[in-house]
């Protein structure tokens, strides 16, 4: 089992959670879930074609009242 | 009288200086450079050649009443309200940080032999200008501009390089012979959409290939190829990397007030350095969530000179970057935090605007063209032109 990172990017907008999420990819491992904190809607779009880039796995996306949460399996690096 | 120490005698420091009334305080700016530099020359030098003097002796530009010490500050104890010198140390009633940002070409294996080789146009007078040289150099093949971190100075200047490339290569008569590509982490060639709009189908019809979601892992100089960590990767002739902008290096008790990028962690309205109700920090040297320029470095000083004063403002995320997109043309990135970036089209005034910007920036530090300001940021106030451009 790899370790979860939680990112929270919440408040900062496009592109800020992308490059969050970028920064947090620098420092992880195959194995490892990135959990995205972000209010940005746009942060949905701009993640999946993060993920479909890097071939890496979304797991989930969820929404709750403060924040969407976007898992994110890392599968290459 | 309150005694304000500034660190950091660049565009910030210098207008929240002229900006307090010196009989009201005891203003010190402290800086360990005699000079301060227009920064954005670098590009023009960079990619024309430029030769204007772009620096001026700190002490020329400060009005009358205001101390200036040169001297490096090394550390900053804002528990014992104390800065640091190597020889000296000062004590403040209220301090305000504006280091600006320096860049780091140690972050990434490559980097550096390849910044030496062909220069940058963020670091400095001479590396712009061995830019130029390269260009000059160049005969043909690939040429990259890049961003090698998400953090930059002045948001649109990684992308006016490539246009003012591209603008060059042509004029040589080497478009035929010569690949231009530019590479960012982003998901689009510039980060915000509205402004992404107008600027994508320009760097199209101009034959500029854009290489998006490319983190710079690590360069190859014999390969001569340049890897991304999401896999990619790109052969080079002539490579004009911009470096990763951190903060400056000064060391922090407590450390916690930085992050990991040695920005400064401050609110994003007040300016106020988290944790504490004496110190404060604008400009580059902050993590706040806006443009790294020198015209928020300006608003932010206008706004921490109002609180100085007692008047409760609060910087509402204004950026106004200039763009240039080669060919006399230039727009501009307005925004704010509550307001989208404006789909703001191209035009040869809004070139010959950031033009008029370098004649009088010197003055506009002193405050000489505060009205003029005013009148124009009314005049551009993003919700107004968000309206009018859909
Ligand atoms: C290519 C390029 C193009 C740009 N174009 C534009 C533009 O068109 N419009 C725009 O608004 N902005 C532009 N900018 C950005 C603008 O130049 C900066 O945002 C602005 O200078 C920031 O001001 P500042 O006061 O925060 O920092 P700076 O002006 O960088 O000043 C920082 C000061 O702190 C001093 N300092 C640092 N460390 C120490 C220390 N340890 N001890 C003492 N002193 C120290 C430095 O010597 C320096 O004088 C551009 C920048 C670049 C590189």
């Amino acid at each position: 089992m790899g370790k979860r990172i939680v990112v929270d990017a919440r408040g900062s907008s496009c592109p800020g959670p992308i490059v969050e999420l970028s920064k947090a990819y620098r420092n992880a491992a195959v194995g490892d879930v990135i959990e995205l904190w972000a209010t940005d809607p746009g942060v949905k779009a701009d993640t999946q074609a993060w993920a479909e880039k890097t071939k890496n796995k979304i797991e989930s996306i969820k929404e709750d009242q403060d924040k969407i949460i976007i898992v994110i399996d890392i599968e290459n690096r | 009288m309150e005694k304000i120490v500034i660190v950091g005698g660049g565009a910030g420091g210098l207008i929240l200086a002229n900006s307090l009334d010196p009989k009201k305080f005891d203003i010190t700016v402290i800086d360990k450079s005699p000079i301060t530099i227009f920064q954005p020359a670098y590009l023009y030098i960079a990619f024309k050649g430029a030769h204007a003097n772009i620096t001026k002796p700190i002490r020329s530009i400060l009005k009358k009443g205001r101390k200036f010490i040169e001297e490096e500050v090394i550390k900053i104890d804002l528990e014992e309200r104390k800065v640091y010198t190597k020889n000296n140390s000062y004590s403040y009633d209220k301090l305000v940080i504006a280091t600006g940002t320096i860049t780091d070409t140690s972050k990434m294996k490559g980097l550096k032999e390849i910044n030496d080789q062909f220069g940058d146009y963020h670091t400095n007078i001479e590396n712009a200008q061995k830019v130029w040289k390269s260009l000059n150099n160049f005969k043909g093949g690939s040429l990259i501009i890049g961003m090698s971190s998400p953090i930059c100075k002045c948001p649109p200047s990684p992308l006016e390089g490539a246009f003012l490339a591209e603008e060059f290569i042509n004029k040589k008569g080497l478009k035929n012979k010569s690949k231009i590509t530019f590479f960012t982490p982003y998901p689009r060639a510039y980060p915000s959409e509205p402004i992404n709009e107008v600027i994508e189908p320009l760097l199209k019809s101009r034959n500029i290939n854009i290489m998006t979601f490319f983190d710079l892992d690590y360069i190859d100089t014999e390969k001569k190829t340049i890897y991304s960590i999401e896999g990619d990767e790109i052969s080079y002739d002539l490579p004009i990397i911009i470096p990763p902008c951190v903060g400056v290096n000064i060391e922090y008790n407590p450390s916690n007030v930085l992050d990991e990028d040695r920005f400064i962690k401050a609110d994003k309205y007040t300016m106020q350095i988290n944790g504490f109700d004496d110190a404060y920090a604008i400009g580059d040297a902050t993590n706040i969530a806006t443009a790294k320029s020198g015209v928020t470095a300006h608003l932010e000083a206008k706004v921490l000179a109002n609180r100085l004063n007692g008047i409760d403002d609060k910087f509402n995320g204004r950026t106004n970057c200039p763009f240039d997109v080669g060919y006399g043309k230039g727009t501009f990135v307005i925004g704010s935090y509550t307001q989208p970036v404006v789909k703001y089209p191209p035009t040869r005034i809004k070139h010959m605007m950031k033009k008029v910007m370098q004649l009088i920036y010197w003055q506009s530090l002193k405050g000489t063209f505060d009205f003029a300001f005013d009148i124009f940021f009314k005049m551009t106030d993003p919700e107004k032109l968000n309206k009018k451009y859909k």
